[in-house]
């Protein structure tokens, strides 16, 4: 059944994001690893760590794409799950660190060493093993999107109010996390981290698996989105969008509808969260801040959302133009951003992948309307062309 | 009458040696003076009262030159001088006749040394010789120093201070420090006791922690009215607390009621989510600032006028920006109000980087006018007239909006856009103007709200983003379209603010009102005051 | 009346009673009383504001009464339930305005319908059958729509979306169908092959058609209701109810 379920998702346009990007999970630490640095095809490891921080991203704009593109549902939350996955993994690495820390405690990391603590907090019980972690990068933000979810979908919080109210709940949590006593580094974050797994997480080596990691994980996520919703349950999710009370009137329980996508997607921001900090090397309540949950928005509009591979190239378009622009003219590149905020709204709601898409469609059904209309003609017409 | 007899002498004693015989006096005081540089550290406070007792104005700035550390000995003659820096020399100046009296090398002099103890004595000597100024405000400050840094030592003065004090808050003071003192001193328990009645009658912190420490000391007899007097204090002030409480929750609910009231306009009327709306205050804000850049340059005589003047021109500016925004962007977004977020969200990352683009990342310095400095006391609150002046100012704006829409045309017609758009349109009513019109006025208003934040707030291309989720908060809270619902949710968000604090800190009480608004929302997902019916719901 | 209503209760398929339900002080139904027998069509007649949409609203459950019963086949209490509920008790509704799946085709609308188990993780893991397939071109055919399967329903024009919400509620497999409006800005012909398929439908199912135009009503020839300010003025065939005085004065004008 799972296997059935995954396969009708690859359909011609999935099947080649997911090739480029196995390609480029072998590709891109082959030319890291075994090209000497002088050589012209080398990857510095400093690229190598961006592009896999943009595939993470790219990650996070498909899980919002989810819930926004093919659901309505504007999560102005995103960013909180995408962090609470990456303080999970920050947490795992943290214990990694050992007694190499500054103060040389074994058990408790330095911050909690700082602020005179005598034993580990309850929470973080457990976070020394890597199965543990992994397992709370998608528990944690599927429990609190579950439980969000659960309330306001239950209460039918909508359109721009489930916005602001996301919203709202990220501000708590990035006022929560700023906090000292919360037991998560409060302003610092948590940083210096020493080795993943036991391979020390600054080697080269180690930049390039997670780069693939993050190739991976992006492709397996692509083909589980797909598949949901491509499946019948997508068809209702859209249906949702379109017009809610119509589902409901015709049966659906929208609210279990609306939980479930929103939980998944949820775990998605998470795991890409959790692949963002081990190769950007830290996480702080920054990452809560609400201008970082909607510039996912932004990235998911400019790829084109209700797409599957919008997002994903939204995602990597709007940041390699912020690497590009902040080294080049810093000063600019808030206009640029807010720019492209009111363009893409205005002017290309469906996006770059989105236009493309129906440019395509209706040249396919410009060509099988002409088919249609004259049999004779479309034998002929390779001929006439040449 | 051992009591006048000693206020008497005490008096005839500063009245002789300040007056009578100036002269030996001036001798007498180079003399001290000069003891100082000579002093070690432990008997500085000795040589330091006994200079105080001689009660001449003179001693005031050697006093004040030790405790800045300006006080230097001759090495040559063991002469102490004031001194001033010039260059590699010292500027030396006398301190009996105030008079410079040449330059000489640092290598030449001697720095009279300080420490804490020292400066604590020079502190409260200074107290006790300003208590006899001609100036009431000194004499005041003076009293006032008596009472939060009490010393047995100034028990007499600060009685002779009373027997010739006029001025009654002054009086009052002292009547306050007298008691803190006495309690510190050898005096009588009867004495004692009057005085732990008088200070269980006020409500000052020094007073209990005066009283709490006699607790330590004192005998059984005595220990009961302190305990009592402490209960009596703690529980004035628990009052007053509560009291301040209220005070700080109104003023915080003003100033949400200025940031929302221009949203609860255009989300209300419009169902528009500005996100820029945070920055039509910063702009507002900058606006105050380049008006009271232009009067300090050019008209500083106008500076009390500068808010009256910044407002109109804050009103305008944002106004126009708003009718900008309305016009180039919004109007093809209606009915796409998740859209219309995302691009205003836009617009205020442009706005932001323009003004840090301007006027630079910093905090800019926005002045407080003379009438809104300072503050007052009442009863046992402390008053800010800033924030005074907030509170009336937003009220102001709230009623002022609320007539624009019950009682003139305009507001009519923005009222039949908010009920019912189509029907409203279909009456004749342009609707594109009034939307046009009401985001300027929306916008507007954000800008006043700016001027107003100013004053309280640091004005920075941030100060927009610190209102925005409060600001939403509120007016979703309150309930869409019903202005009252946008009170009465910024008063009530401000007061649950404000009394969660004491009890959980200001950040998580911050944490516990989002969640509560959260939940709330799940309740009522339209806010306390919403319409009903089958309109709003389709 | 009450009396009546009462007994007929175990046997009815739809059961009102006292129904009573106010929007800031206004009585949009005031004591609304009446009741539907299995396999009946009937038409609903009124002003606007006279209640009909409301009722259709309590009845599907989005909008709860403040008083009064509402009873589906004698026994199921539907105040205490909601959309999705009732939806999947078996009682469809059509709304005033065509509300399809514009982003969806044809088909996808019809096979979102389907009466099939619809919670989340059985319509996660649906498969096609054999069966579905040939129910939903059965459908088809019946609204006329088997050309136009793999066209999105945006492209339908007005008249055609009507009937592919009537095809999906026929899909839905209702006992009891709750129709608003079908003819609402259709041509004559429209209208008419309208009122051939609502009576075909009637007669495996209960139906109740809220409509404004005359005509349609006399051409379906059934009872009628007609409502004002929220309460039941008058029931009974069409020339019965539009000879009634009051009917007159209310509704149709003398």
């Amino acid at each position: 059944m799972i296997t059935s379920f995954l396969m009708k998702s690859l359909d011609r346009s999935i099947l080649i994001v997911v090739a480029i990007l196995l390609g480029l999970a072998l590709l891109v630490p082959a030319l890291n690893l075994l090209t000497a640095p002088n050589h012209p095809l080398h990857v510095p490891t400093y690229l190598v760590s961006l592009f896999g921080k943009y595939l993470t991203y790219a990650l996070l704009a498909l899980a919002l794409d989810l819930v926004w593109g093919f659901c309505g549902i504007l999560s102005l939350g995103h960013a909180a799950f995408f962090a609470l996955g990456g303080y999970a993994m920050g947490m795992y690495l943290m214990r990694q660190i050992g007694a190499r820390g500054s103060y040389g405690n074994p058990l408790l990391p330095d911050f909690m060493v700082f602020l005179n603590w005598k034993e580990l907090p309850w929470f973080w019980y457990g976070f020394d093993m890597f199965w543990f972690a992994a397992l709370m990068v998608v528990l944690v933000p599927g429990v609190l999107a579950f439980v969000f979810g659960w309330f306001a979908f239950r209460s039918r919080v909508n359109g721009v109010y489930l916005s602001i109210i996301t919203q709202a709940m990220t501000y708590a949590l990035l006022l929560a996390f700023f906090r000292n006593d919360m037991g998560f580094g409060g302003n610092n974050g948590l940083t210096d981290f020493k080795d993943i797994l036991g391979f020390n997480i600054q080697a080269d080596g180690t930049r390039a698996v997670l780069f693939a990691a993050s190739a991976l994980m992006l492709a397996l996520c692509l083909i589980l989105t797909a598949a949901i919703v491509r499946s019948k349950y997508g068809k209702v999710l859209v249906a949702v969008r379109d017009a809610e009370s119509r589902t409901r009137f015709l049966g659906y329980r929208v609210e279990h509808i609306k939980l479930f996508a929103f939980t998944v997607s949820a775990m998605m921001a998470g795991i890409a969260g959790a692949l963002y900090v081990p190769q950007v090397g830290i996480i702080n309540p920054g990452e809560f801040e609400p201008g970082n949950s909607i510039e996912v928005v932004i990235w998911t509009a400019v790829g084109g959302r209700g797409t599957l591979v919008g997002p994903i190239v939204g995602a990597i378009l709007v940041n390699g133009g912020k690497s590009i622009f902040t080294a080049a003219f810093p000063e600019f590149w808030l206009f640029a951003l807010g720019g492209l905020f009111v363009l893409v709204t205005l002017f290309l709601p469906k996006g770059v992948v989105g236009t493309a898409g129906a440019y395509f469609a209706r040249r396919r059904a410009e060509r099988k309307a002409r088919a249609n209309e004259a049999p004779d003609n479309l034998a002929i017409e390779p001929m006439a062309a040449e | 009458m051992y009591r006048i007899l000693q206020i008497l002498f005490v008096a005839l004693c500063l009245l002789i040696s300040t007056h009578v015989v100036g002269s030996r006096a001036a001798d007498d005081l180079g003399a001290l003076v000069d003891q100082l540089g000579v002093a070690k550290l432990s008997d500085m406070d000795e040589r330091i009262s006994s200079l105080a007792k001689t009660g001449d104005a003179k001693v005031i700035p050697v006093l004040e030159a030790l405790g800045e550390g300006e006080l230097y000995q001759r090495k040559s003659d063991g002469k102490v001088f004031l001194v001033k820096v010039q260059g590699a020399d010292l500027l030396l100046i006398d301190p009996v006749t105030g008079m410079e009296a040449g330059q000489a090398p640092k290598a030449a002099m001697q720095k009279v040394k300080v420490n804490n103890a020292v400066r604590r004595a020079v502190r409260s000597a200074l107290g006790g010789l300003t208590l006899f100024s001609d100036d009431t405000s000194a004499r005041l400050k003076a009293a006032q120093s008596m009472l939060q840094t009490p010393n047995a030592d100034a028990l007499d003065a600060i009685e002779a201070a009373i027997a010739t004090e006029k001025d009654a808050t002054v009086r009052k003071v002292l009547d306050e420090a007298r008691a803190v003192t006495l309690l510190l001193s050898e005096r009588s328990d009867e004495e004692k006791r009057q005085a732990i009645t008088l200070l269980a009658k006020g409500n000052g912190r020094t007073g209990l922690a005066v009283l709490t420490s006699a607790l330590a000391n004192a005998d059984a007899a005595l220990k009961l009215d302190i305990e009592a007097a402490i209960a009596r204090i703690e529980q004035t002030q628990a009052f007053w607390n509560a009291g301040q409480n209220v005070w700080y929750a109104l003023s915080l609910g003003s100033v949400l009621l200025l940031a929302a009231i221009g949203l609860a306009i255009t989300f209300g009327v419009m169902g528009i989510i500005n996100m820029a709306h945070g920055e039509m205050v910063m702009l507002g804000a900058y606006t105050t600032f380049l008006v009271q850049e232009v009067i300090r340059n050019s008209y500083p005589g106008l500076f009390d006028w500068s808010l009256a003047i910044a407002l109109p021109l804050a009103f305008l500016v944002t106004g126009t920006v708003g009718l900008a925004i309305e016009r180039g962007v919004i109007r093809f977004l209606y009915g796409r109000p998740l859209e219309t977020l995302l691009a205003t969200w836009g617009i205020s990352l442009i706005l932001q980087q323009a003004v840090r683009s301007i006027f630079g990342p910093t905090n800019r310095e926005v002045g407080n006018p003379s009438w809104m400095a300072g503050a007052f006391d009442l009863g046992g609150l402390t008053i800010t007239w800033n924030r005074l002046w907030i509170i009336v100012f937003a009220l102001t704006v709230f009623a002022a909006l609320l007539f624009l829409l019950k009682k003139t045309p305009m507001g009519l017609r923005m009222r039949a856009v908010t009920q019912n758009r189509r029907m409203a349109s279909s009456m004749g009513i342009r609707t594109p103007f009034v939307d046009a019109l009401t985001f300027a006025l929306g916008s507007g208003i954000a800008g006043m709200a700016g001027v107003a934040l100013s004053q309280i707030d640091n004005v920075s291309p941030n100060l927009g983003q610190g209102y925005i989720i409060d600001s939403f908060m509120v007016v979703v809270f309150g309930g869409v379209g019903n202005l009252w619902g946008t009170l009465v949710g910024a008063f009530s968000l401000g007061i649950l603010n404000k009394f969660l604090e004491p009890y959980a800190g200001a950040v998580l009480g911050k944490i516990l009102v989002l969640v509560l608004i959260i939940l709330f929302i799940q309740k009522k997902p339209r806010g306390l005051f919403a319409l009903k019916g089958r309109a709003v719901e389709a | 009346m009450n009396q009546t209503i009462g007994q007929s209760k175990p046997t009815s398929i739809l059961y009102l009673d006292g129904v009573s339900v106010s929007f800031d002080g206004f009585k949009a139904l005031n004591g609304l009383s009446f009741v539907i027998e299995p396999g009946e069509l009937r038409a609903i007649i009124g002003p606007n504001g006279a209640g009909k949409t409301t009722m259709m609203d309590i009845i599907t459950g989005k909008t709860r009464p403040d008083e009064g019963q509402v009873f589906f086949k004698g026994e199921i209490d539907l105040t205490k339930k909601d959309e999705a509920e009732i939806a999947s008790l078996g009682i469809g509704r059509k709304f005033q305005k065509p509300t399809v799946f514009e982003s969806h085709t044809v088909w996808d609308n019809l096979e979102l319908a389907l009466n099939r188990n619809r919670g989340v993780f059985p319509t996660l893991f649906y498969r096609l059958t054999a069966e579905d397939m040939i129910r939903i071109e059965e459908i088809l055919t019946t609204i006329r729509l088997a050309t136009r399967r793999d066209d999105l329903a945006a492209n339908l024009s007005h008249g055609q979306k009507q009937w592919l919400e009537i095809g999906m509620l026929l899909a839905q497999e209702p006992e009891l169908l709750l129709v608003d409006e079908p003819v609402a800005g259709m041509t004559d012909a429209e209208t008419a092959e309208t009122a051939v398929l609502l009576k075909e439908i009637a007669k495996t199912r209960s139906v109740v058609v809220v409509e404004h135009d005359m005509g349609f009503i006399r051409e379906l020839g059934v009872k009628v209701t007609c409502l004002a300010e929220g309460t039941v003025l008058a029931e009974g065939s069409i020339d019965f109810v539009s000879s009634d005085p009051k009917v007159i004065e209310n509704y149709l004008g003398r």
